[in-house]
């Protein structure tokens, strides 16, 4: 980062995975979450002048949701923006707007209720109205499609027993996960029951300042992909490797050396090609790389709970813990440094890398 | 922190639909309006950052992604309702400011003449329980406002005639407006009531189209002429319009969320006495009745001189002119409505807006509104930085 500009620092994290809590509507598990995220910083509202939401109408079930939601956020009378976008997109444009000297704190917010909504329906509508929504592809599709890609490529396999197992051990050691899974994905070939995502209602809210913390932004990349799928290259994810690296850089350090890695990918093998391209883990090992390798993913990555466009940010969150060394039942022994991705629609066309530091 | 300067505007034609065009054809001919105004190619661009609002006035659920251009950049949407468009472009500055970006190119774009009906879209913005059934759309929603101004400030269906009236004059200047009609105060009078005491001719009209700018850092400008964002803010309030009503301070027609931005954009801005600094004031009002009503919170008159500062229009030509492109009343491209309005503003500031010129502008302030009068941006232009 250029020298002139504000440092940031995370100053409080919190998320909340939930699966159909009939007590409490959208807007009382937002405003639950961003509660406990403001009286985690300890510093009240003092100075809170920006609040940066990531969500979707679509799946808030509401136009313009943020009428709504973005008050429950702590948007009165503050400067509020939603963006149609992954959580940690939106952190990083929080981030921005801290070093661009608009704001000395921001609150950042990302949801989805994925039991008050039809993911897979949702799905279907963002791919293009008259040439793919006709043939009933969702962004499941495209991880079944990305997998398969990815093993023709020679992605190794061998392992993908002991990463399934070890994804759902390290799930179930998260005391935020949500334990009792209701609804997962369904699978497409190539991918099986055990690689799908745990649909979930997730929360996840940061406070972001420039006041120094315990957790410090140190680099960030951001990067995007064709919106047609056979523009791209699925199993190589090259917006996320750019995003990475650009993070990576900015943070003068190696994808090898990190701490605390958590990936954001709809499914097993999205989580192992996302390592791939961010270069944590080799080509074709990645999933070698979530069975052995206990710095990635110990939350459990999406076998915890899964609903965009909340992920990114809920990686953030849960890299923030390990930092903080507050993760609980899953926190790593050495947590020094982390990096947190997001992808959001459609099928992971738009990437953000995020490098922490433990200040 | 960099200056930021608007070095590029793209417009296409705002219609009721635009048939023959698809949503990325219709981003693409703006941002490549706006890429050639700049002297820039898409490879000079380090972010772009779209606009888009509800989904459900397109139906289609990613129009952005799929009119993404700039393949590998720092790709981002906005979507916050009437002030997207003004989001965008301060999001896209923000950028710039940071010091992360040299060049953003943004873009806004409405799609909302593939809705059935916007109002029937508009409906579900409100709550599902309480507020659906009434039903409350954004037209009841401006009436009850109208009415209230009536009520409190002595306004008359008069007036919002003959700024609506004055907005239509406007708009037939300008080769981009959707309507094009000679309509006076007594046509609106006569027009079609939608809900009392709003007129048809006092409402904007649904339209489609995409707008885009180029933003850019101050060290890049080189020899372009550029138009200087001076201040900028935006500013949430209560979605409850019942909570509101007798708020102390500001009630539902006082527009407590852009006072508040005009305070702040001002202030940024250098502006101390906006009737005398501003030239020109492009508008996000819907209605022409929600036009009087963001008068006195951007400064220009007192909450109860409103109904004479109306009057006064139509005599005292050192007042600043409102809305020279017609406003909303002239093209209403939802997404992109409060961009337009910054665009206009930047056209009018480098001098460059054709029959609709207004002479010697050195100053120019654009509006956003959202939500249920909930949202609000204001933006302040000028022809030299702020420093």
């Amino acid at each position: 980062m250029p020298a002139t500009k504000p440092a940031v620092y995370i100053e409080a994290a919190a998320l909340e995975i939930s699966w159909r809590d009939e007590k409490r509507n959208l807007s009382e598990l937002i405003f639950d979450t961003v509660r406990r995220a403001i009286d985690d910083g300890g510093r009240g509202m003092d100075g809170i002048a920006s609040v940066v939401l990531a969500a979707h109408d679509l799946v808030d079930g509401r136009s313009l949701s943020s009428m709504v939601t973005a008050p429950a956020a702590g948007a009165y009378l503050r400067d509020e923006i939603r963006y149609g976008d992954d959580g940690a997109a939106a952190f990083a444009a929080a981030v921005v707007r801290i070093e661009a000297g608009e704001a000395e704190r921001s609150i950042v917010a990302a949801w989805g209720r994925a039991s008050e909504h039809d993911v897979e329906g949702v799905s279907r509508v963002l791919f293009d109205p008259f040439l793919t929504v006709p043939l009933g592809l969702q962004e499941m599709h495209v991880s079944g499609m990305r997998a398969q890609s990815w093993i023709q490529l020679g992605g190794s396999c061998a392992n993908r027993a002991a990463a399934v197992a070890r994804r759902l051990d390290a799930a179930r050691s998260n005391p935020r996960a949500l334990h009792s899974v209701v609804r997962s994905g369904r699978p497409c070939y190539p991918l099986l029951a055990d690689d799908m995502p745990a649909w979930a209602d997730v929360v996840a809210a940061v406070i972001i300042s420039s006041r120094p913390a315990r957790v410090k932004v140190s680099g960030m990349g951001q990067s995007s992909e064709a919106f047609s799928i056979g523009d791209r290259q699925l199993a190589r994810m090259p917006g996320l490797a750019q995003a990475a690296r650009q993070a990576l850089d900015e943070a003068k350090h190696s994808a090898k050396d990190l701490d605390v890695v958590e990936v954001d990918g709809l499914t097993l093998f999205d989580e192992a090609i996302a390592l791939e391209a961010a270069g944590v883990a080799d080509q074709g090992k990645g999933l070698d790389t979530l069975a052995g390798d206990r710095r990635v993913n110990a939350s459990g990555g999406a076998a915890a709970g899964y609903c965009a466009p909340a992920m990114g940010l809920a990686r953030i969150v849960e890299a923030t813990l390990q930092l903080q060394g507050r993760a609980g039942g899953n926190q790593l022994p050495v947590a020094r440094s982390a990096l947190a991705t997001g992808s959001s629609i459609v099928a992971a066309q738009t990437h953000t890398a995020i490098v922490l530091e433990r200040t | 922190m960099s200056s930021v300067a608007i070095v590029g505007v793209g417009q296409t034609t705002y219609r009721r639909t635009h048939p023959d065009l698809s949503s990325k054809e219709l981003v693409w001919a703006a941002s490549k309006e706006a890429l050639d105004d700049a002297g820039l190619g898409i490879d000079d661009i380090d972010v772009v950052v779209a606009g888009v609002a509800p989904d459900a006035l397109a139906g289609e659920g990613s129009v952005e992604r799929s009119a993404m251009m700039g393949r590998g950049k720092p790709f981002l949407r906005v979507n916050t309702g009437g002030v997207t468009g003004s989001s965008t472009v301060f999001a896209g500055a923000s950028y710039i400011k940071a010091g992360r970006a040299k060049a953003v190119l943004v873009f806004a774009l409405e799609r909302m003449g593939q809705a059935t009906t916007s109002q029937q879209v508009f409906n579900t913005i409100f709550d599902p329980v309480y507020e659906k059934d009434f039903p409350l759309t954004t037209i009841t929603m401006a009436a009850l406002r109208a009415s209230m101004l009536m009520r409190m400030y002595g306004y008359t269906a008069r007036h919002w005639a003959e700024i609506a009236a004055r907005n239509y004059q406007h708009a037939r200047r300008n080769p981009l407006a959707h309507l094009h009609l000679d309509i006076t105060p007594e046509d609106v009078l006569r027009s079609p009531l939608l809900a009392w005491p709003i007129h048809r001719y006092e409402a904007c009209p649904m339209s489609e189209g995409a707008c885009a700018m180029v933003l850019m850092a101050k060290e890049s400008i080189g020899a372009r002429k550029p138009v200087w964002i001076q201040g900028y803010a935006s500013t949430s309030d209560s979605y409850a319009m019942g909570d509101r009503i007798h708020r102390p301070g500001a009630t539902l027609v006082d527009l407590l969320s852009l006072r508040l931005s005009a305070e702040k954009a001002y202030k940024e801005a250098g502006v101390t006495d906006p009737r005398k600094e501003i030239r020109v004031a492009e508008l996000y009002s819907a209605f022409s009745s929600a036009e009087a009503m963001a008068y006195p919170a951007l400064g220009f008159c007192t909450a109860t001189d409103g109904p004479r500062f109306v009057e006064q229009q139509q005599t005292d030509r050192s007042l600043p002119v409102f809305n020279p492109s017609g406003g909303p009343q002239g093209a209403n491209p939802v997404s992109a409505t409060a961009m337009v309005r910054i665009a206009e503003c930047a056209l009018q500031v480098r001098g460059t807006a054709g029959e609709r010129q207004v002479d010697g502008v050195e100053r120019a302030v654009a509006t956003g509104q959202g939500g249920a009068t909930q949202f609000s941006t204001v933006c302040v232009l000028g022809r030299n930085p702020v420093h």
